[in-house]
């Protein structure tokens, strides 16, 4: 039991370009007093231009560094079986031009699926039929209704997106958060799959 | 005679039992009540919203089939269309593929952090979209 050391992979890691990784950074580590220093110092992996941005360490490949380190101690594994590397390079700044583009293209394109969406269903024809049902009265624009409409789809959809309220009535993340954890989540999968050299088998067939 | 009656009550029934089973399916898989219930924290009364939706579209069955004429002030259609605009609003939002699009193009972009602006250029673009479409659009 005494030398039993517990390590627990961290999720991502994010570093600097040409900087050594060590234990510490990577996981989280339980272990006696005497060793525990020690292993937080322990080089795991140093970061090379030949690295590109993603680096998988694998738990096997670490358990087999502590263990040739410290021949004595048992290793436990707890938690995630791989720590992902993200080498930060030179954050480049974001391009204005096509930001704009991308913007202007978003508020376009929704503004012409509105109208197509509302040609679609017949929106007019049902505003119309509301208003004189209301009222009586015949109205081919019947804009007293039409404007609080549309001020009122974008006020439904900032509602969706609990944007409205950033003070943040409850804990719950909105679902936008939960789709971008989602796609990051998909995203990490992929490489941790994919990156990793130990988790696939090819045959070499050339 | 009674026969053609049962058959077309009958078909009337199934129509209306297939079209009201998908429209709560449509509102289910948009999730549109769980989120304005999570906003809310009104958890306890969703079977009284379950109660609003079902009044709501008999109600409005009742409106596009029939010909009731309430004769009141126009003003009236103001809180309706702001709440009608609210729904179409959260439905449009809801539209899985417009919540997916988001994650992809805030990565292509680099601004995880300033997604909020490109949400606003939906939102906006919904508004004008809108508003020219009544205004303008129709007349010409």
């Amino acid at each position: 039991m005494e030398n039993t050391v517990y390590i627990r992979m961290r999720n991502r890691v994010q570093v600097n370009p040409t900087e050594s990784v060590f234990l510490k950074d990577i996981a989280q580590i339980i272990s006696r007093e005497e060793i525990h220093s020690k292993l937080e110092k322990l080089p795991v992996h140093r970061v090379t231009p030949e690295d590109n941005n993603i680096i998988i360490i694998d738990v096997m490949v670490v358990i087999g560094m502590i263990t040739r380190f410290f021949p004595n101690v048992e290793v436990q594994a707890v938690g995630p079986t791989q720590t992902i590397i993200e080498v930060i390079i030179k954050k480049k700044p974001v391009s204005i031009s096509l930001f704009l583009m991308v913007w202007f293209l978003l508020f376009i394109g929704s503004a012409i699926t509105i109208m197509n969406f509302h040609e679609d269903v017949s929106m007019r024809a049902v505003h119309q039929r509301i208003y004189t049902i209301i009222t009586g009265k015949q109205e081919s624009k019947p804009l007293l209704l039409q404007i609080p409409y549309s001020f009122g789809l974008g006020l439904g959809m900032i509602l969706f997106f609990n944007h409205f309220f950033k003070k943040r009535i409850n804990e719950e993340p909105s679902p936008l958060e939960v789709e971008m954890f989602k796609y990051q989540q998909s995203l990490d999968q992929y490489v941790i799959i994919n990156e990793n050299k130990e988790s696939m088998k090819r045959l070499d067939d050339d | 005679m009674t026969i053609s009656i049962i058959l077309v009550f009958l078909i009337g029934l199934a129509g209306g039992l297939a079209v009201g089973a998908g429209f709560v399916a449509f509102l289910v898989v948009l999730g549109v009540i769980p989120r304005l219930t999570q906003l809310t924290k009104t958890m306890k009364m969703i079977q009284l919203y379950e109660w609003a939706v079902v009044i709501g579209a008999v109600g409005g069955t009742v409106g596009s089939l029939r010909d009731p004429i309430l004769d009141t002030s126009a003003f009236i259609t103001v809180p309706i269309g702001l709440a009608a605009g609210i729904f179409i609003g959260l439905l449009a939002a809801g539209l899985t593929e417009a919540l997916n699009v988001f994650p992809i193009l805030a990565k292509r972009v680099r601004i995880e952090d300033r997604i909020v602006i490109l949400i606003m250029a939906i939102v906006i673009g919904k508004i004008i979209g809108s508003l020219f479409q009544w205004v303008y659009f129709i007349d010409q």
